[in-house]
């Protein structure tokens, strides 16, 4: 069965009186668990928006979305905020980690939102950061590591919590193409080591090659005839 | 620590808003200490006054002194309920003398049999010397506050009123009234009083016959207010006091004086507060992203909501504190500048230091309460959309 469903997902944003954008006009997907996916698609298709919904960040005008059999999209905002902090993983592109925190502590930031605290919390979280390969660093801030580096810093707080899915905004967007295939490794194979689901919202063409399968996006709606 | 790495991202702008309310709970702490130690004064005079009825003339105002019948005394211990009625001169130690903080200056002889009274309250110590005697013509005895004022030393003499007295005791301090006394016996202080007539007047009077004031004992179980009305009501020309009275006159003062510490404390919450406001509100919008972010991976609500009070109280507490500090330090100084006047104007207690740093603290974190909220109902997708 299917891990991430996704059932037409309609959304419009409010520019002005009478001008709206279509950011989703009936999108749907399913995924299944382990897979490791890209969404692709020009810019402004709704790849962003498709995330959010999946990640319970914003609720859709229309459909239905499932994680793990359960639609969240009928859940209370409290839950909704549980889910984030237990079942998800979060990457984004470029400025992703808490400037004023270390990297140990950004990825325990993460551990402390799913309630884990005292000396479990640490030492997930150096585990985490020597899987990524950052054990060298982890009481550097942000701002004296690379852009590789942070990446390795958010995909480590991403997966301190083991959640079931993965969801990557552009996550390799700011890195040139060594240090962005070495961050897409680090994933594939955290993904086939721990059989996480990733879902990952990429332009690049090498990084989409990488994936089991893409999804294509085209005017807010995904492209069957392109997958 | 997180929070105070948070605080100080924004090094000037957090200093500034600290030095804010630093400089509000400095005011605070010195006009609190101020009023802690009126109300010391107060506590203390309460006991003084607190079981004797005052009679002075009719017309006779707080400090304004009136001549007084010697005959009014024997009236007086007529009435029911007086156990015993001593007369008093009670005048200004120095005729020219401005009203200056605490207590004035006094220059009072009272009848040495009225002693028994006091010292079933007070065990009225000496530092030197002993207290007056039956015969001390031309003796004294200083209160504590005035031994540096006027140079006062067993066996020398001081100059009171343009007459010189020998000292033959130094009283301890007790807080009140008798530590800006000097006492003399009654026909010293009748002479002085005299002289302080109009001239055409000090031919007129008989000076053994001229007294300020009475004190008036209750007897056991009777009330010094009550007896004070009774007084009222049964001998004319007079005017008598019980501990009520008092207790209204300083109340009065001190509901000014709190409201004086009111209006400092609510102009410091008032800039303090908004400051922070102000700075949290700043530090919400530039972290606009780093919320996002934080939702996004689970933060709750009610984490935001901690987090940015903790730095809004944490800025109150900083502030708090240097204002404590510099207050505390500013009293010390003060107080030992005039040390030598014998007058200690300043009393940090240990209520109004804990009292002040909590209220500071709990103004950061009331002025962070709008911005908190704030942040934590930022729309997540919102928030990681800028820039
Ligand atoms: N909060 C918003 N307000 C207004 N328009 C928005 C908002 N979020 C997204 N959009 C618009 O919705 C469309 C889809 O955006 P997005 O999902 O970010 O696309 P992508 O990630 O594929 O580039 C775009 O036209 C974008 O401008
Ligand atoms: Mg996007």
């Amino acid at each position: 069965m299917a891990i991430v469903v996704a059932e037409n997902l309609k959304k419009s944003y409010r520019l002005g009186k009478n001008n709206f954008v279509h950011a989703l006009q009936g999108a749907s997907l399913a995924i299944e668990p382990g897979e490791f996916v890209a969404i692709m698609g020009p810019s402004g298709s709704g790849k962003s928006t498709l995330l959010h919904m999946l990640g319970c960040l914003d609720d859709p005008d229309n459909g239905r979305v499932f994680l793990s059999g359960r639609e969240v999209t009928k859940l209370r905002p409290s839950e909704l905020t549980r889910i984030r902090a237990r079942e998800l993983g979060f990457i984004f592109q470029g400025f992703n980690l808490i400037p004023a925190l270390t990297a140990i502590e950004n990825v325990m930031l993460a551990a402390e939102y799913a309630g884990v605290n005292g000396r479990a919390k640490s030492e997930r979280a150096e585990k985490m950061l020597d899987r990524v390969g950052l054990s060298e660093r982890v009481r550097h801030l942000p701002s004296e590591l690379s852009g590789g580096e942070q990446q390795r810093v958010a995909i480590a707080r991403a997966l301190v919590n083991e959640p079931a899915i993965i969801l990557a905004d552009e996550p390799t967007g700011d890195l040139d193409s060594t240090t962005s295939a070495e961050i897409i490794g680090i994933m594939r194979d955290l993904n086939r080591a721990m059989g996480r689901t990733f879902i990952l919202v990429t332009h690049d063409h090498e990084v989409g090659s990488k994936c089991d399968r893409i999804i294509r996006m085209r005017d807010g709606v995904v492209d069957e005839a392109a997958g | 620590m997180r929070v105070l790495r948070n605080v100080f991202r924004r090094k000037l702008r957090s200093s500034l808003t600290i030095f804010g309310i630093t400089i509000g709970v400095f005011a605070l702490v010195v006009m609190g200490a101020m009023a802690e130690k009126i109300n010391l004064l107060i506590d203390g005079g309460t006991k003084y006054y607190g079981d004797k009825v005052m009679v002075a003339e009719a017309t006779a105002g707080n400090f304004s002194v009136r001549p007084l019948s010697l005959k009014k005394v024997e009236e007086i211990r007529e009435v029911k309920g007086v156990a015993d009625a001593f007369p008093q001169v009670y005048m200004m130690l120095d005729p020219e003398q401005n009203m200056s903080f605490g207590m004035p200056k006094m220059l009072v002889s009272g009848d040495l049999k009225a002693n028994k009274y006091e010292e079933k309250k007070w065990k009225i110590g000496y530092v030197a010397g002993r207290k007056l005697k039956d015969g001390d013509i031309g003796k004294s005895v200083v209160g504590a506050d005035l031994v540096k004022d006027l140079n006062a030393k067993v066996g020398k003499k001081i100059k009171v009123r343009g007459k010189e007295f020998e000292v033959v005791g130094i009283m301890e301090k007790t807080l009140t009234a008798p530590d800006s006394t000097v006492s003399i016996l009654l026909p010293d202080a009748q002479d002085l009083f005299v002289k302080s007539l109009p001239v055409a007047l000090q031919k007129t009077v008989k000076k053994e016959d001229l007294i300020t004031s009475i004190v008036v004992y209750p007897k056991p179980g009777e009330d010094p207010g009550v007896l004070a009305k009774r007084i009222n009501k049964e001998v004319k020309e007079v005017k008598a006091t019980g501990p009520a009275e008092f207790r209204k006159q300083t109340g009065q003062a001190m509901v000014i004086f709190n409201t004086i510490i009111f209006g400092i404390g609510a102009i410091s919450l008032l800039v303090g507060g908004l400051s922070v406001i102000n700075t949290m509100m700043m530090s919400v919008s530039e972290r606009t992203r780093e919320i996002g972010i934080k939702k996004a991976i689970g933060a709750s609500n009610r984490r935001i909501i901690r987090e940015f009070l903790g730095e809004a109280a944490t800025i109150g507490g900083i502030g708090g504190l240097l204002g404590l500090s510099l207050g505390w330090a500013f009293v010390q100084a003060v107080n030992s500048a005039t040390a030598g006047t014998g007058t200690v104007v300043f009393l940090v207690t240990g209520r109004l230091a804990i009292g002040a740093t909590l209220f500071a603290i709990a103004l950061g974190a009331f002025a962070g309460l709008y911005p908190a909220w704030h942040a934590a109902r930022l729309n997540p997708v919102k928030a990681l959309r800028y820039e």
